[in-house]
C-alpha cells in the first residue's frame, strides 16, 4: 500500500516558540505519535473545478462595486503544486487570504486603526490544472502591527491554504516577499529552524511574464509530501 | 528516504492566524458576495442520510480556556467504510460565544485496508488557529464501538492516552469530543 513520505520536522516551525507569544498555550507539550499512512491519510477530499468562478482568482476584482477597483499596486502571484519529486498535482485546491494595502483584513476581529477599502475583500481561490499551475491577481498586501512581545511588525504576506490529493498532505502556510526588511525580524518565519526552508516562504520577484511591462509578479511554488514507492503501486490510485 | 537533486523538501507550514475565516469561510463573517458557498458545511448530503449524529466540543488551550479562534476539519468515510468523491469534508469553527462546535455528520463505518489492517470507525480531524504554528491532526472514535483491535490505537498503547480520541456518548445520536491543546489530558496528536 503506497504511504506518505515521512514529514521531517527540522524542516518544519517548532510548535512552543516563546518568542512567539500565542504558541505558549497553545502548543502541545507532547510528542506527536507516528502512524504509518492507512487509507483514511492517502485520500482525501476533492473540490470539483466547477465550484471556482471565474474571478475567484482575481482578488482585484471579486469584490469591485460599481467597477471601481481596490487602491495599492497590482500584482501577479503564481507558481506550481508539486509534490517532493516536483511531480505537478492536479486538482489541488488553494485558498489564499491577506490584508490590503494598508495592512488592514476585511475581518471583524482587525482593530488596526487604517482603512477598509470597500473594493477589496482579500479572499481567493482555485484548483490546478494538470500542470499543477496557479495564478492570482491581487494588491500588494501593506504590513501590519500586531501584539506580540509589546507591538510587532508582521512582513508583507499572503496565507495559503492547499489541499493535495490526500489529507495527510494538508498544508497552510504564509508566502513573502522578497526583499522585505520585516522578514528577518517576524519570529513567525524564525519559528522555523532551518534558514533554507525559512527562504522557500520567499516568493521571488519575476519580471519573466509577458505582463510585467503592466504589473509585477512573484513566483511562489509550493511542495506537499510525496509517496513512497512500494511493490504496490501499480494498484488502483487511492486503494 | 535519501535526498537528491530531484527530491525536495516539504514547504514548511506557518500559523493560519486569526483571519482565517477569510479565506476558509467567507460567508461566516459576512464576506457573502464573492463565493457562493463556504466550503465543508456539510460533509454528506443531508436529505440521503436519516442516521445523522452530532459530535460536540471544544477546544481547550493550556489555561483550560475554551477557544472560538480556531478552525476544524475533518475527513471521514461513509457508513459502509467507503471513502468518496465530493463527500465526507467539514470545516467549522466554534460559536462566537459558547466556544462549543458542532460537526453533524453521518457515523463511520470500520475501515479495512487493503493490507488487511482493521481500523474502527473513525474521523480524522485537523485543527488550525493563531498560535498553532502547524495544523495539529488527531483522530475522533466513537465510544460505543469495538476499538480492541484498531491499528491505530494499537501504536498508542497506553489507555489514558486513548481515552483523549474517543467520543463519549450522550445517547443514540449524541456525542462529546473536546479537545485540550496541553495540561494533563492533553489530546494526542498525531505525526501522519
Ligand atoms: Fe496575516
Amino acid at each position: 500500500m503506497k504511504s506518505l513520505i515521512r514529514r521531517n520536522f527540522d524542516k518544519q516551525p517548532i510548535a512552543n516558540y516563546p518568542d512567539y507569544k500565542s504558541s505558549s498555550l497553545r502548543a502541545p507539550k507532547n510528542k506527536k505519535i507516528y502512524i504509518p499512512s492507512s487509507i483514511s491519510e492517502i485520500s482525501g477530499p476533492k473540490f470539483n473545478k466547477n465550484i471556482i468562478g471565474k474571478l475567484d482568482n482575481d482578488l482585484t476584482l471579486n469584490y469591485s462595486h460599481n467597477n471601481k477597483v481596490p487602491i495599492g499596486q497590482k500584482i501577479i502571484v503564481h507558481g506550481k503544486i508539486v509534490d517532493q519529486y516536483y511531480k505537478p498535482i492536479e486538482g489541488a485546491l488553494i485558498e489564499i487570504w491577506q490584508a490590503n494595502a494598508s495592512g488592514k483584513y476585511l475581518h471583524p476581529n482587525d482593530q488596526n486603526d487604517v482603512p477598509i477599502d470597500p473594493n477589496f475583500c482579500g479572499s481567493g481561490r482555485y484548483i490546478t490544472s494538470s500542470n499543477g499551475y496557479y495564478e492570482f491577481r491581487t494588491i500588494q498586501p501593506g504590513a501590519y502591527p500586531y501584539p506580540n512581545r509589546g507591538i510587532e511588525w508582521r512582513p508583507m504576506h499572503i496565507h495559503f491554504s492547499i489541499f493535495g490529493k490526500s489529507f495527510g498532505q494538508r498544508l497552510i502556510t504564509q508566502m513573502y516577499f522578497q526583499g522585505d526588511p520585516l522578514i528577518k525580524l517576524c519570529p513567525m518565519i524564525n519559528s522555523i529552524p532551518n534558514k533554507k526552508a525559512k527562504k522557500s516562504l520567499i516568493g521571488s520577484l519575476d519580471l519573466s511574464l509577458s505582463e510585467t511591462d503592466k504589473l509585477l509578479a512573484y513566483k511562489f511554488d509550493i511542495i506537499l509530501r510525496g509517496y513512497n514507492q512500494t511493490f504496490f503501486e501499480n494498484r488502483k490510485e487511492g486503494l | 528516504m535519501k535526498h537528491s537533486d530531484n527530491f525536495f523538501d516539504e514547504t514548511p507550514f506557518q500559523t493560519a492566524g486569526p483571519f482565517l475565516h477569510i479565506g476558509c469561510s467567507p460567508n461566516l463573517i459576512g464576506i457573502n458576495n464573492i463565493f457562493k458557498n463556504d466550503l465543508g458545511v456539510f460533509p454528506f448530503e443531508k436529505e440521503k442520510h436519516s442516521n445523522i449524529i452530532s459530535i460536540s466540543g471544544s477546544v481547550f488551550d493550556g489555561n483550560s480556556e475554551a477557544l472560538n479562534d480556531v478552525m476544524i476539519e475533518t475527513w471521514q468515510c461513509n457508513d459502509k467504510g467507503e471513502y468518496l468523491d465530493g463527500q465526507g469534508f467539514a470545516r467549522f469553527v466554534p460559536n462566537e460565544e459558547t466556544k462549543k462546535f458542532t460537526l453533524k455528520t453521518i457515523k463511520p463505518g470500520a475501515v479495512i485496508g487493503l493490507d488487511g489492517k482493521f481500523q474502527s470507525p473513525h474521523i480524522l480531524m485537523s485543527i488550525s488557529s493563531r498560535g498553532i504554528n502547524m495544523n495539529l491532526n488527531t483522530r475522533i472514535y466513537f465510544e460505543d464501538d469495538d476499538l480492541s483491535n484498531d491499528t491505530t490505537l494499537s501504536i498508542i498503547n497506553q489507555k489514558d492516552k486513548i481515552n483523549t480520541l474517543i467520543a463519549k456518548k450522550i445517547d443514540k445520536f449524541n456525542y462529546i469530543f473536546d479537545v485540550y491543546l496541553q495540561g494533563n489530558k492533553e489530546t494526542v496528536f498525531l505525526d501522519i
